[in-house]
């Protein structure tokens, strides 16, 4: 009873301490929730909306290994879908218990560009869909304008495209599509029903879609069967051979999303990611607040989920709360397992604990070593010369160091505080002496708060090291290797047309144009074992564009007829030399192929594979409507023409607003803003580690000053004004955050390197340490430390002096 | 203003030339109301410069009051205290708190250094703070006079505590205070550790000519005191000048005689 009044008085008498360790609660759990909160009305909207659609099944052709079908990333390598042929149709229909069968044609390889030649689609990742209209459609859409399309020149949209890009009825359209472009007339606008998956919905005649996505087949991308219930998987599956049926259910998740599952799971990462950044204020409430912010944001860029369905198992608060009290309880555990160690006259005595001494030489044996232990890990890792091997040492040296350092931490605290104060500190004379000494006085306490500052700094430290390199090899490498002035590659999920490929071929002042492919083969090796490896198919002008690091032979034999290039790895460990002859089937079909090896090449590009066969080689075998279309081109201008060509390219790829045209310095900037980009993502997440450790470094300055609160009156008594005092906190707080980030940039250097040294194996050969980054770390460090300060600083300068030195 | 005549020889206002520090008519009362305790009440008292002064009364008679208030640690409800010339009753807190750096010094009953510096760092704390270069000369004589020359990179924990208030009164008397206030200086030593403090505080008032105001309420440390204002209900209810332990305490039966029966 005591106790419990002793303790509930002790919480309320610290009220602002305990909020700040209740926030770093409030903050993980309200991720956690929230996360959960949101991914269950995810499933519930799309289970409603699919509720009524559950009986049916769809048919479709199988996807191939490696590939999700019509609804994968990349889609289908020569952009025109697989299909049932419609006989097929004919056949299930048969079947008993079968009602209907509505065959559909669906495409993601297509691009909608307005008469002000913009893609009307969207361009952040989302695809444009076109498919035929049916009833099938009629589920989740209605028609709010115009008519269905009837002929050729129809083209039906759906409403929210027509709202972004301000089209209307009878506005004119044009399709970009592998079977060539053509104008389109809007005939009608159909509104969503249910919730509008963010794509773009294109709706075109069954014969039209056939001639311009499917390359004129009489066939479909996949029939939906409404059936009694009676009709098995068997029975469809012995109607059509070779199909595969699938509950509608999920599939209709997928299509309703307009993306691959992959896409689903990648951007529900993401926006629990963003979701933590926003919801960092209180726990559960807050987590289903946030769940409910996050379908407001989702909406703004098109998924609109309705909090009518908002879903909150009942797991999710248990969940919740017990991750909550759990961490929250371990957290406490320890230090308190600690302090009940201390004896009570150890305690009243106020002066250094003896045990403590002996368990801190301990902890620091047990640090040194696995540090130790882990910088072993790291250097051998950066000595292998097998990616695998050192990937697996990175991890351990990384584990190993971090867990080391953070428990050596303590011991180094000493050493660093002082060489931190000797460059900074003791500029500011007695008070930078002060606060050295408070933050050298509990090496354990100051160790533990910079720890977590010092992870999230080694995380962003070591993954700049890595990105910067990646960025300065792969420039290094266009400068060094790239013979061609401009890429030209699609920036969004389109396909490169014929063309688009003769737009640019026809473009004036250009000596070459180099299209490259990515051709999907399976090897013979000589012991009998199948390898498949995605080769470049280019043209002989490849050579010209690209200087390859041929260890042996020559790219001019390759590019010759019946030749290939081969990794210099591969050829090491099966043995095979120039002039040996490669068995090798293509993906696409075609007959198998005998293939001299002319070239052995290093894979030491970070942008390009080592191997290569002749387009002209390719099409000898692969059928030509199989020939996957060009993934980007080369151009080069003649000596001089530069900027006339690039200027004259442009011109030509206006009516293809989703291709872009990119001289060396902007290939680079591209490569480098998608590295940027990547890693902003990362950023992110550090930046929530950040909060959480910056909100230690406060809770710790904010008891060191309740507990010091004799010694700030005496201090103050004998005549440390208010802002000598401020400062001197303020200095301390500065002293413990740098004592993480010289360690955390310590171990990000360390992890960055070797990380950068094992790429290196796969043609990330410079290093380069993003020095900026580090000054602005450590700056930034500096500044979080100022910032922690702020509070317990101006507490300590309202301390009442009296108070502070009364003795009793 | 009071000081309307300003010698500046003797930086008094003429009347007062040897005064360091004094307070007029103060009253210090908390909380207001049913509530209202008055802890001085109409205290006017003048402490001689160059002269040892003790403060004595029970407890809860307010001498620990006036000693915050005459040292600008504490603020009075009406009245004025000077020190020195310098009227400190209105003064902001920055002010004051450079007045306590620059012109007193501290002695308080425990806690008096700071655990992270040695004895020597201790000792120089009010200078490094203000940013002056201590008397080296000075420095020494004090740490002489103390006893301390073998201590001085000591740490507050590595000391006993007599040792502890002999470094309190060498920081006191390095920085040459106007005068120094001590609050129960010796109030957690033993006897002998106390006397030793004591007689240090005395050595300093007859050799280095130094200004001391001490709160206290044992007689023996008392009668180290040129002069001792008793102190009773936040009232000054007698003086004595010279007293010895005797008289200090026939006085204080006589006080506690009085109060039981009042």
């Amino acid at each position: 009873m005591t106790v419990l009044k002793t303790s509930l008085r002790n919480f309320f008498a610290h009220k602002g301490r305990m909020a700040l360790s209740g926030m770093a609660v409030v903050l993980s759990v309200a991720f956690v929730c929230g996360t959960l909160v949101f991914t269950a009305t995810m499933n519930t909207t799309f289970d409603k909306l699919f509720a009524d659609t559950a009986s049916n099944v769809m048919v479709a052709p199988p996807a191939e290994e490696g590939e999700g079908g019509m609804f994968d990333d990349e889609g289908p390598a020569n952009g025109v879908p697989d299909t049932v042929p419609a006989s097929a149709a004919d056949e299930i229909a048969g079947i008993d218990g079968v009602d209907r069968v509505t065959g559909v044609v669906v495409s993601t390889s297509a691009v909608a560009v307005d008469q002000d030649n913009e893609n009307i689609g969207p361009t952040t990742g989302a695809p444009t869909i076109v498919s035929t209209w049916s009833d099938i459609e009629l589920r989740s859409m209605e028609i709010a304008d115009g008519s269905p399309p009837q002929g050729p020149g129809d083209i039906m949209i759906d409403g929210d495209t027509a709202d972004n890009k301000n089209l209307r009825v009878g506005d004119p359209l044009r399709l970009v599509t592998v079977g060539g472009d053509q104008d389109f007339t809007i005939s009608g606008i159909a509104d969503f029903t249910v919730t509008n998956p963010g794509a773009s919905l294109l709706y075109l005649d069954l014969d039209t879609a056939r001639d311009l996505l499917l390359g004129g087949q009489d066939a479909y991308t996949q029939l939906y069967v409404d059936s009694t219930g009676e009709v098995t998987d068997a029975q469809l599956k012995a109607a059509v051979a070779d199909m595969v049926a699938q509950r509608t259910r999920e599939i209709g998740l997928l299509r309703a999303l307009g993306s691959s599952r992959r896409q689903i799971n990648r951007s529900v990462l993401t926006e629990a990611l963003l979701l933590g950044v926003i919801g960092s204020v209180v726990g559960f409430g807050a987590g289903v607040g946030i769940a409910i912010g996050l379908m407001a944001l989702l909406s703004a860029v098109g998924l609109e989920l309705s909090t009518d369905d908002l879903t909150i198992d009942p797991s999710v608060p248990i969940i919740g709360v017990v991750l909550g009290v759990v961490v929250t309880l371990l957290a406490a555990y320890i230090p308190a397992r600690r302090a009940a160690k201390i004896s009570p006259m150890a305690a009243l005595r106020d002066a250094g604990m003896p045990g403590d001494v002996r368990a801190g030489r301990v902890r620091a044996t047990i640090g040194g070593l696995l540090s130790v232990g882990g910088l072993a890990a790291l250097a051998a890792a950066s000595a292998q010369d097998e990616a695998s091997a050192g990937g697996g040492l990175l991890g351990l040296g990384v584990l190993l160091s971090l867990v080391g350092l953070i428990l050596v931490g303590p011991a180094l605290v000493g050493l660093v505080v002082r060489f931190i104060a000797t460059i900074l500190l003791r500029i500011f004379g007695p008070v930078g002496r002060l606060a050295e000494r408070n933050a050298l006085r509990n090496p354990r306490r100051t160790g533990a708060t910079a720890s977590a500052l010092m992870i999230g700094l080694a995380l962003v430290v070591g993954l700049s090291v890595v990105s910067t390199s990646m960025v300065a090899s792969a420039s290094d490498e266009i400068d060094r290797s790239l013979g061609a002035d401009f890429v030209v590659q699609p920036t969004v999920m389109a396909p490169v047309t014929e063309e688009i490929q003769r737009a640019v071929e026809d473009v004036d002042g250009l000596t070459r144009v180099t299209p490259y492919r990515d051709i999907d083969i399976e090897v013979t090796t000589p012991d009998g074992g199948e390898e498949e490896v995605t080769v470049g198919g280019v043209p002989g002008t490849w050579a010209d564009d690209v200087a390859l690091d041929v260890v042996e032979g020559s790219m001019d034999d390759v590019l010759g007829p019946g030749g290939v290039s081969v990794d210099s790895d591969f050829a090491t460990e099966e043995g095979l030399g120039i002039g040996d002859t490669l068995d090798v089937t293509f993906a696409e079909g075609g007959a198998p192929a005998a293939l001299t090896i002319q070239a052995i090449v290093a894979p030491d590009s970070a942008l390009l594979g080592a191997w290569y066969i002749s387009l002209d080689t390719v099409t000898e075998y692969v059928p030509a409507d199989a020939l996957p279309l060009p993934f980007f081109f080369f151009a080069t201008a003649e000596d001089g023409q530069e900027d006339a060509a690039a200027a004259a390219l442009e011109a030509a790829l206006d009516p293809y607003p989703q291709m872009e045209v990119m001289d060396q310095a902007e290939f680079k900037e591209m490569l480098e803003s998608q590295i940027g980009g990547l890693l902003n993502m990362v950023y992110g997440l550090l930046g929530l580690a950040i909060i959480v450790a910056v909100l230690g470094v406060v809770n710790t300055l904010a008891l060191s000053v309740v507990e010091r609160t004799r010694e700030i009156g005496l201090m103050r008594a004998i005549g440390l004004s208010r802002r000598q005092l401020r400062r001197m906190i303020r200095l301390e707080s500065v002293a413990i955050a740098l004592f993480g980030a010289l360690l955390g940039l310590g171990l990000g250097m360390a992890w960055g390197v070797t990380g950068q040294q094992l790429m290196a194996l796969e043609g990330m050969e410079v290093l380069e340490i993003p020095w900026l980054t580090v000054v602005v770390v450590f700056l930034g460090s500096a500044l979080v430390g100022l910032l922690a300060a702020l509070f317990p600083a101006i507490r300590a300068g309202r301390m009442n002096v009296l108070n502070a030195i009364a003795t009793d | 203003m009071a000081t309307a005549v300003v010698d500046p020889a003797t930086g008094g206002d003429g009347r007062h030339a040897a005064e360091a520090a004094r307070a007029d008519d103060v009253v210090k009362a908390y909380g207001s109301g049913e509530t209202r305790v008055t802890a001085l009440d109409h205290v006017s008292v003048s402490v001689e410069r160059g002269r040892f002064t003790a403060i004595m009364g029970p407890s809860g008679s307010g001498k620990s009051t006036l000693m915050h208030c005459l040292a600008g640690l504490d603020t009075v409800s009406s009245g004025r205290i000077w020190l020195g010339d310098t009227e400190i009753t209105g003064l902001k807190d920055k002010h004051l708190t450079r007045l306590r750096r620059d012109r007193i010094g501290f002695i308080f009953q425990a806690f008096n250094l700071l655990p992270t510096l040695n004895a020597a760092e201790n000792i120089t704390l009010p200078m490094d703070i203000a940013g002056r270069k201590p008397d080296k000369e000075w420095l020494a004589r004090v740490i002489e006079t103390v006893g301390l020359a073998d201590r001085l990179k000591h740490r507050p924990a590595q000391l006993s505590g007599g040792q502890q208030q002999r470094v309190a009164v060498a920081r006191a008397l390095a920085a040459r205070p106007d005068i120094i206030f001590g609050d129960e200086p010796t109030g957690n030593l033993d006897s002998r550790a106390g006397a030793e403090v004591l007689a240090f505080l005395r050595r300093s008032v007859d050799d280095l000519g130094q200004t001391i105001v001490m709160v206290t309420h044992d007689p023996a440390a008392a009668a180290h005191a040129d002069r001792i204002v008793f102190l009773a209900d936040g009232r000054i209810v007698d003086e004595m000048h010279h007293p010895t332990a005797d008289r200090v305490l026939d006085r204080m039966r006589h006080f506690d005689a009085k109060g039981r029966t009042s």
